[in-house]
């Protein structure tokens, strides 16, 4: 019986869409399923990844399903025997084949036997090869002068070429025999004596002050340059702060700190100087693409993290 | 209103319409499937070398073209200078020899796209910026250049720049000798025979060298189809190859 027959004539025909019609929906709906499993049908079978018993048209192989494809094939043809694609004979391309078959079982055993979980240089190639497809945008932009300019403005302390001191750090240590009241007075009166022009050992031995021998190169006391972020490391914070403000010659007042009272002679000083964006102007622009590179990573990296699932012990 | 009443004949007619209009798409479909199919799995020579690929191909490129490159390389496929996109209605190739698997590899794979199958081998260093040439030296190469294709360049200049070209600046190590690039590498002519990526005034040639260049092209294998990529190929393959002094054959420009 056709589906298309009619119905009793108190229902209508099937194209009378005033009334119901048992047969008209069947067949809608019939239609509607056929069509779905068609379009099902179809995007399962020519879906990239798809499982399949044929090698498909990009592929020249199918190595436990994973594809090698043709284009990379033939690349690597013409590279191998450095030829055209066309010039070169079955028993070429059939090794070329092999070995790339060859190598996609070992790549697949590397993942099988999780070597990336263990292998550090694994690990780290890995790693590299994530950043260089998250830099690539990034390396491809190169900042604008006014880009350079902007960062620069922005960022002026990072251009500072750094100072240098040469410097004597004395202190008048503080002992029970010398409570800071005497180690003051005694440092006062160095400082007095220093700047009236008295010899630096003849201050040390009159006075009792010694070397603090913060400032040390293998073991002796630096009388050489050192820069000041060196200083700044090695000094107490309170006697550095009052080191950096000398200038060549100056003697400091007499400097609180928790070893006792300090002395600063500043023997030599060139100050830091701000450098001009002509100068630094390379810098400015490896700064920027770091910055820039730092951002993407960071960012990736927080989207990742967003993503993964992490749980951490107690460290 | 009046309701929606059809006769039977008709009601068949359309029933058999509709049936009808669906097995011509489906099979349409599998035809233009079957067709991409032979497109991609012809060997290189074989796909430029059949109309009937061919055909297929020109008639679908275009509209990707339009869609997916256009934006860089211009509708008109000239390039521009300033983002260094190659103009790509020429028989001028940066990398490879403007085979259909060289124009391929480059689709796929893209230029320091960050695949790491991409053309990323070399990139044009920043001579200025990483302090290997000084600013001086740096207009002395660029005069050196200018010259290939300038008359009106200082010859002073010219004679200070070809040692730096040759030696310090080891600029000959990418573009030869001879300054015709090479397409291994992807380095342009810079004799001006071929045209500039950016531009080939003494400005541009200096921020060139003073600055460096990272040209980058998009790795489509992750956006388009494999036939699709084929599809393009053939349609840059044979723009080239009815582009005036292009090599002739189908064999390709070897």
């Amino acid at each position: 019986m056709s589906v298309l027959s009619p119905e009793p004539a108190a229902a209508g025909t099937a194209m009378d869409f005033t009334r119901v019609h048992t047969r008209r929906s069947l067949v809608l709906l019939a239609i509607g399923a056929i069509t779905g499993i068609a379009i099902a049908g179809y995007g399962l079978f020519t879906a990239k990844g798809t499982r399949v018993h044929g090698v498909p048209p990009e592929a020249i192989a199918l190595v436990n399903q994973r594809p090698i494809l043709r284009s990379d094939f033939i690349t690597q043809v013409q590279t191998q025997y450095s030829v055209r694609f066309g010039e070169t004979t079955p028993a070429q391309r059939r090794q070329v084949l092999d070995d790339m078959i060859d190598e996609e079982i070992m790549i697949q055993r590397g993942l099988e036997v999780d070597l990336p979980s263990f292998d550090p240089d694994v690990r780290s190639t890995l790693v590299a090869g994530v950043e260089l497809q998250l830099f690539a945008d990034v390396l491809a932009q190169k900042p604008t002068a006014a880009q350079l300019q902007t960062y620069y403005d922005a960022h002026r302390a990072k251009y500072v070429r750094d100072g240098v001191m040469r410097l004597r750090d004395l202190v008048a240590a503080v002992s029970p025999q010398r409570p800071l009241a005497d180690a003051r007075r005694d440092a006062l009166a160095a400082v007095a004596a220093l700047r009236q022009g008295a010899t630096l050992d003849n201050v040390l031995a009159q006075f009792n002050l010694a070397d603090s021998r913060r400032l040390l190169d293998s073991g002796h006391v630096d009388q050489g340059d050192v820069f000041d972020f060196a200083a700044r490391a090695h000094l107490d914070a309170a006697v550095f702060a009052a080191a950096r403000v000398l200038t060549t010659g100056q003697i400091s007042d007499p400097v609180a700190a928790a070893d006792g009272v300090h002395v600063v002679v500043m023997v030599k000083r060139v100050a830091p100087a701000q450098r001009g964006f002509a100068e630094v102007s390379n810098e400015v622009w490896r700064d920027v693409t770091e910055d820039a590179k730092h951002r993407v990573r960071v960012n990736n990296l927080k989207y990742l993290r967003s993503k993964a699932d992490i749980q951490v012990a107690a460290p | 209103m009046t309701p929606l009443r059809l006769s039977r004949p008709r009601t068949r007619v359309a029933a058999l319409g509709v049936v009808l209009c669906a097995a011509a798409a489906l099979i349409w479909q599998l035809h233009v499937r079957q067709i991409e199919a032979a497109l991609v799995r012809a060997d290189p020579d074989q796909a430029v070398a059949a109309p009937t690929l061919v055909n297929f191909a020109l008639d679908r490129a275009p509209a990707l073209y339009r869609r997916h490159c256009a934006s860089c390389h211009g509708r008109d496929l000239r390039g521009n200078h300033t983002l260094g996109t190659p103009d790509l209605s020429d028989a001028i190739w940066l990398f490879g020899l403007g085979d259909l698997p060289d124009i391929e590899n480059t689709l796929d794979y893209g230029i320091r796209s960050g695949h790491p199958k991409s053309h990323n081998i070399t990139d044009m260093p920043g001579f200025g910026r990483i302090g290997q040439l000084s600013a001086a030296e740096i207009q002395d190469v660029v005069e050196y250049v200018y010259a290939f294709s300038h008359a009106d360049a200082n010859p002073e200049a010219v004679r200070r720049g070809r040692p730096l070209f040759m030696d310090k600046g080891s600029c000959y190590d990418c573009h030869g000798q001879d300054a015709t690039g090479n397409v291994d590498y992807g380095s342009p002519d810079l004799t001006g025979h071929s045209g500039w990526l950016y531009g080939g005034d003494r400005q541009t040639l200096f921020q060139s060298v003073y600055d460096g260049r990272h040209g980058l092209c998009p790795a489509w294998i992750t956006q388009l189809s494999a036939a699709q990529i084929r599809e393009l190929a053939i349609f840059l393959y044979i723009t080239a190859r009815r582009a005036p002094h292009a090599p002739t054959g189908a064999a390709g420009a070897t």
